[in-house]
């Protein structure tokens, strides 16, 4: 019975294997151009004979139009990391009929795109195009609330809204905290220390296998954590009982390093980790080739 | 026990015994069932924790001197560790494992760390007992100076700033500490959460100016200083500037209840000062979210992408769908997804009102699920049990939109307001129940709601659960909304 149950499982997982591998051929062969010269009106040679006008080649030429957005839509999403969409608010009694301006923010971590991040936008106030935060899903460690008021403020004095430089600067910020994320973790990686689910601000960064682990005169790094919201201060423990934390500035510059040991501060274990390092990166240097 | 009671004030040690025959004690362990009560005291008994809660060893061996004891003391911890181990694995009466506890092998008094961690594990244990609400840390800036006046008006709060409050647990203690009354004593645990991302700290305050086992003997017919309503327990989201402070349950009536409220205020005033820092200052303003559910607070309050788009807004805050702009496959739409399932399985012929019905059913089920995207689920376990609305709209005129179903409890309907011409009558609603809003998903989905009509706020996207509706929606700057 078992032999089979697994075989049924091992079928299943290759029909949807197989499912998925149609839809990458279909959305290829859609966007080639060859294809889409092949479904236009004959005006080449290569085009299909005229009269095969039938319904099944309406629905592809469709089909194909709609890939083509849609890869036009991701090559600048992947570009341009700053994207603007429409959406609709289902509320019945939503202001300005419901229309929503999306921002999508992509943010790129490990080699890897994640989730993008929105900031959906209305137009509460009557008689105006001024726009309001309605939705988001930036992280509650992003001054959010504190940027719209700085750049989209509401109509009442003369302040002008500006949602271009809105937008750039949250990306900014963004963008900033997941580097700070990843320089942690880059860290962590660098002193040995193995994936550790703890903080749920980490757990976007993904960690991946034990790097060579770092030894220190005087003991090993036993944990490095992000010990703020805003993964600004990173907490370093010591195996003998040292405690230390690191303060980052917004781009990764390192602002501070205080060490506590057993005889009060230790400017010895703050010399040796950073060296003559300025930026987190530096410090990741040190780790891994010392 | 100590000798001198002086008065100090320094909070209580964590050390500090607390004699077994103390009510709190007896109420404390008597909330836990069986097997946590087993648990905790196999906990107390870990080798970490013998500093503040060693158990009462005998030892010397020839010392045998009281045969009639009933719970012999053991001699090694080992022993112990063996006979509650023992205990955990047969069956047996809860009175027994208290009667060791308190007669026999904690026989000199719990320690203020053994209550904390038991009346913990009755917090695990049943996760709704209290009653959280949830309240945002806000920057404040010293108020503009008006004229030559030397009295300096109150700081606002900072709606441009850009920082994020940072809180760091023993600076915020010593802190704390110092904001609390010097007549006041109070015990603070600090606790990870066990599964939600949350620092639990746990206040336990007595009426007492000293801080030695004197001041917690219940001395003369005052055993009333011991109260379950004076623990307050205060919760820290991780990466987010939200604090969650519990209610206390008013169990006795009159003074008490009183100052329990007082003892709060007094907390919750301190909190803000605790967390400030010389030139940066903040406050606590309450974002209208009280509930029983620490699932759906963290959720709401916490510090993922869900905070500010509940309901049918989650499918952008959805984590596990992925979005990568490199994958060319034509995205499915959300509501598609089921219907390829569907239409197979109708293949046999159903009469016309059947199948009419069916698929109203199914355009119910299509619009909850746009309506409450993914969540409202009856077994999500994010339920709020109680949800009060203050409607302050104009009555419609036209058309009357009846909302049978809709209103459970309308009370206070009776009174009006006469408001610019328009009859606007007092309408509140309260929705109560073990899942508010999941219970509003079935009626969607049922089609006793018309899903397409109904107003935002009924689908929980606001995140609050005190507000008024106006306009159709509920105001602003409470909830969601920046």
């Amino acid at each position: 019975m078992a032999s089979l149950d697994d075989e049924i499982e091992n079928l299943q997982a290759r029909v949807s294997t197989l499912k998925s591998q149609l839809q990458i051929q279909t959305s290829t062969l859609l966007a080639a151009p060859s294809t889409r010269k092949l479904l236009s009106p004959p005006s080449s040679a290569l085009s299909l004979p005229a009269d095969d006008n039938t319904p099944l080649r309406q629905k592809l030429l469709a089909r194909s139009g709609i890939q083509h957005a849609h890869n036009q839509q991701c090559l600048y999403r992947a570009c341009a990391g700053l994207t603007l969409f429409r959406a609709h608010d289902p509320d019945p009694s939503a202001v300005d009929g419901g229309a929503i301006l999306g921002l999508r923010i992509e943010v790129v971590s490990r080699a890897k795109f994640l989730r993008p991040y929105y900031v959906l936008l209305n137009r509460p106030y009557p008689g105006s195009g001024h726009l309001r935060v309605h939705r988001h899903t930036i992280p509650a460690c992003i001054p959010l609330a504190g940027l719209a008021v700085r750049w989209l403020p509401p109509p009442k004095g003369e302040a002008k809204q500006d949602l271009a430089r809105f937008a750039r600067v949250l990306r900014l910020e963004v963008v900033r905290y997941h580097h700070r994320l990843g320089a942690v973790a880059d860290l962590r990686k660098a002193a040995g220390l193995g994936r550790k689910k703890s903080r749920a601000a980490a757990e976007a960064e993904e960690q991946d296998v034990l790097g060579a682990r770092a030894e220190l005169a005087g003991g090993k790094l036993v944990d490095i954590t992000p010990a703020d919201a805003e993964a600004k201060q990173i907490s370093v423990e010591w195996a003998d009982g040292r405690a230390g934390r690191l303060v980052m500035g917004d781009d990764g510059e390192i602002v501070k390093l205080v060490v506590v040991g057993e005889g009060g501060r230790d400017r010895e274990a703050v010399r040796e980790l950073l060296g003559e390092a300025t930026t987190i990166e530096d410090v990741v240097r040190r780790l891994t080739s010392g | 026990m100590a000798r001198i009671s002086v008065p100090t004030t320094a909070r209580l040690p964590s050390s500090l015994r607390v004699a077994t025959s103390n009510p709190a004690v007896s109420k404390i362990l008597n909330h836990l069932s069986r097997a946590s009560l087993l648990s905790v005291a196999l906990d107390w008994l870990d080798e970490n924790n013998q500093a503040l809660a060693a158990p009462y060893l005998r030892e010397t061996e020839d010392e045998d001197d009281d045969l009639d004891d009933l719970n012999p003391p053991a001699q090694s911890l080992e022993e112990l560790q063996k006979l509650y181990a023992d205990l955990q694995a047969r069956k047996g009466s809860k009175r027994e494992v208290l009667d060791r506890i308190v007669e026999g092998d904690w026989r000199h008094g719990l320690s203020l760390y053994q209550l904390a961690m038991a009346d913990l594990q009755h917090l695990y244990d049943h996760p709704l007992s209290q009653k959280w609400s949830a309240y945002r840390i806000v920057p404040l800036k010293p108020a503009p100076r008006d004229g030559d006046g030397d009295d300096q008006p109150p700081p606002v709060a900072d709606k441009e700033s850009l920082v994020v409050p940072r809180f760091h647990p023993s600076t915020f203690l010593n802190a704390l500490q110092a904001q609390v009354l010097p007549d006041v004593k109070a015990h603070y645990n600090f606790d990870r959460h066990r599964a939600l991302p949350l620092l639990l700290l746990r206040i336990f305050i007595l009426d007492s100016p000293y801080n030695t086992s004197l001041g917690i003997a219940t001395p003369k017919p005052a055993p009333a200083t011991f109260d379950t309503s004076r623990t307050v327990y205060i919760a820290f989201p991780d990466a987010s500037p939200h604090v969650f402070i519990s209610k206390p349950q008013t169990v006795g009536a009159g003074a008490g209840a009183g100052e329990s409220k007082s003892l709060r205020t007094l907390i919750v005033e301190g909190i803000p000062k605790a967390l400030s820092r010389p030139r940066q200052r903040f406050t606590l303003k309450s974002t209208s979210l009280a509930t029983r559910n620490l699932e759906e607070m963290v959720e709401r309050r916490g510090s993922q992408r869900t905070n500010n788009a509940a309901g049918g807004w989650g499918v952008y805050a959805d984590e596990n769908k992925k979005e990568s702009p490199l994958d060319t496959v034509l995205p499915t739409p959300p509501l598609s997804e089921e219907e390829g399932r569907e239409g197979k399985k109708r293949a046999r012929a159903l009469s016309p009102a059947t199948r009419r019905e069916e698929r109203a059913a199914k355009r119910a089920r299509l619009v909850a699920k746009a309506r409450f995207g993914e969540s409202a689920r009856v077994d999500d376990g994010k339920g709020v049990e109680r949800v009060d609305v203050v409607i302050e709209d104009a009555f419609p005129e036209n058309e009357p939109t009846g909302e049978p179903g809709r209103r459970e409890r309308p009370d206070g309907g009776d009174k009006e307001g006469e408001a610019g011409g328009q009859w606007r009558p007092n309408v509140r609603l309260t929705f109560h129940g073990p899942h508010v809003f999941a219970g509003l998903r079935q009626l969607v989905e049922h089609g006793i709601i018309d899903g397409e009509r109904m107003p935002g706020w009924l689908t929980g996207e606001e995140g609050v659960t005190v507000g008024a509706v106006r306009n159709g929606r509920i105001r602003g700057y409470k909830g969601s909304g920046v």
